[in-house]
């Protein structure tokens, strides 16, 4: 049963680790000693590069992948209280279409809501409510095979959602989608957290999403945990550090001096160097150079940091320091 | 509370609406299966078709039917689940995942039912074929389904770690087909032959089904000469051990993490 004191706790991750042993091939670590606490009713977003164990992490949530060691309990419930557990979550994976294309939009939710045991005089309702809210009342008895990419992703949210599970799991729910359907599950993750109170974990490679939706972001690489905290503070961390420095007429010949530490972009007759710079110092180092060079100053404005810059850094970082 | 009888008619009615939507490629099949039966026993009549024998292969036919949708809803189907992701989504159920299965192996069953009410009644039209059709074939038949269900749930179990079973699925079938006495009884079979037909889930049912179908032996008759005895213990075994493989088969795939792999 879950305890008082957890009461706030959607999910517990402790010291998660998959090891994959491969016959003839080296053991393959793809989760080290992950932990987490994840609040409920938040928009949750894990994010990684390919490979980084992000779906690793997330399959051993959804009971699919053993780990090799630790464990998770979501509200309280561990696995081996497999019903509860089962209950507390919905899940749309990555990669496949997670639904019956043989069936129509409505038989599918009807199907896994009886598969996840939701009482058959509610069952009905709850599917008439979602395929409504989705946009799909209309086209409930069509095959979801005529559907688009967006309207099938829609059916499988629907399916996730049908038993009303307290923590929903989207593994790259915007893939392949059109800027209009993934406006919409945007949106609908909004509304999930905001107004129905769900824990939302997210996965997406669309971190200008992810910056929008999710009030905290944990970055994964190489299955190890790099940064955990609420997505405004780790903006506020980048936002000292980030500078744009505009510039009239050429570099006269000092690009290499800004290879790898700033961006240069033309707008509008203008040179833009944009990056991070780490101290006071270090900025007035690049203005002597730029005076040294007769290079005129336009402005010098720190810049709002975005969650994919901070995400490359981070990433960059740790590879440079393992290395 | 989800109860068996939910899970299960749940499974049945997706079964059959994906059935119906490949109403096409049933309808093909079925003439596929109806040509191959015809023509294997044109072939082992030397050209013409033995009322002697139509019966008691048409009887034959109609087990090894049974356990060839079986193979087919466990391998090829199961497979598919998992490329859909399907498969997954049904692994996050609060329901045990041997009972989800169950249910499958019910809905393939219910659908091979239907399938052979069309089947038989064609080829018993057709061939004008005399089957006695005794109240006594039904609990035999329902104690050999018990076996195939264990037996899919061993298919079913290899399948979650290797996904790539079709070829293998195949030449099963093809065993099935072929060794299990549908067309040449087991009698007639060499001794090494024979103990492995012998061993086939569908062999004996078969076996007994003709004894109570064709010779008129009583339940009590085929009790008492021990080839219900040994039917019922056959199937027992095979529905034992294929929970038990699948349960380790299934802990297998979740340690390996091939669930929803293909």
């Amino acid at each position: 049963m879950p305890t008082s004191s957890k009461i706030h706790t959607a999910i517990q991750i402790d010291n998660l680790t998959k090891i994959y042993k491969p016959k003839s091939k080296q053991p393959l670590t793809a989760v080290n000693q992950l932990s987490l606490t994840i609040e409920s009713g938040q928009v949750f977003g894990f994010l990684g590069a390919n490979g980084a164990g992000k779906t690793t992490t997330i399959k051993m949530i959804c009971g699919l992948i053993e780990p090799t060691d630790g464990h998770i309990t979501l509200n309280g419930y561990a696995i081996k209280n497999r019903a509860q557990y089962m209950r507390q979550i919905g899940a749309v994976l990555e990669g496949t279409r997670n639904v019956y294309w043989r069936l129509s939009a409505l038989e599918n939710i009807l199907y896994f809501g009886r598969l996840k045991g939701v009482p058959i005089r509610e069952i009905r309702g709850r599917a008439e409510t979602l395929l409504k809210e989705l946009d799909l009342w209309e086209r409930r008895d069509d095959k979801v095979r005529a559907f688009s990419r967006g309207m099938q992703q829609k059916v499988a949210i629907a399916c996730a959602l049908i038993s009303d599970p307290p923590i929903i799991l989207l593994d790259e729910p915007t893939l392949g989608l059109d800027v209009k359907a993934a406006h919409t599950v945007k949106q609908w993750i909004h509304q999930l957290a905001q107004e129905r109170h769900k824990t939302v974990i997210l996965t997406t490679h669309h971190l200008d999403m992810a910056q929008e939706v999710c009030q905290r972001v944990a970055i994964i690489n190489k299955g190890k945990l790099i940064t955990n905290q609420p997505t405004h503070e780790l903006l506020n961390v980048f936002r000292k550090q980030f500078y744009e420095i505009r510039i009239r007429g050429d570099l006269n010949g000092i690009q290499s001096q800004f290879d790898g530490r700033m961006s240069i972009n033309e707008d509008n007759g203008y040179i833009i160097l944009t990056g991070e710079v780490k101290n006071t110092d270090e900025l007035y180092q690049i203005i002597d150079l730029l005076k040294a060079h007769h290079i005129a100053l336009v402005a010098v404005n720190p810049v709002e940091p975005k969650l994919e810059d901070i995400f490359i850094n981070m990433i960059d970082s740790q590879e440079g320091t393992s290395s | 509370m989800i109860t068996s009888l939910n899970i299960t008619l749940n499974e049945t009615r997706k079964g059959l609406i994906i059935l119906w939507d490949y109403k096409f490629s049933l309808l093909m099949q079925l003439l596929g299966m109806g040509m191959v039966f015809t023509g294997i026993l044109f072939f082992v009549g030397q050209g013409e078709f033995e009322q002697a024998t139509l019966a008691s292969s048409l009887l034959g036919f109609i087990v090894t039917f049974y356990a060839m949708e079986t193979i087919s809803n466990m391998s090829y189907a199961l497979t598919a689940e998992a490329q859909a992701g399907t498969l997954e989504q049904i692994y996050m159920s609060p329901a045990p995942s041997s009972l989800i299965i169950l249910g499958r192996s019910l809905s393939s069953l219910i659908s091979a039912t239907l399938q052979l009410v069309i089947i038989a009644t064609v080829l018993l039209i057709l061939f004008q074929i005399n089957l006695p059709l005794r109240w006594e074939i039904l609990p035999i038949l329902l104690i050999t389904l018990f076996g195939f269900i264990g037996f899919g749930y061993v298919i079913g179990g290899i399948t979650l770690i290797f996904k790539q079973v079709g070829p293998s699925a195949e030449i099963l079938r093809s065993m099935l087909l072929f060794i299990n006495g549908t067309f040449l009884p087991v009698e007639y079979m060499p001794t090494w032959l024979k103990t492995f037909a012998q061993l086939l889930p569908s062999t004996q049912g078969i076996l007994v089904m003709r004894r109570v179908a064709l010779d008129g032996a009583s339940l009590a008759d085929v009790w008492a000469d021990g080839t219900l005895v040994y039917l019922v213990a056959h199937s027992g075994l095979f529905l034992l051990l294929g929970l038990f493989i699948f349960g380790y088969c299934e802990q297998v795939a979740r340690r390996q993490g091939t669930l929803g792999q293909y």
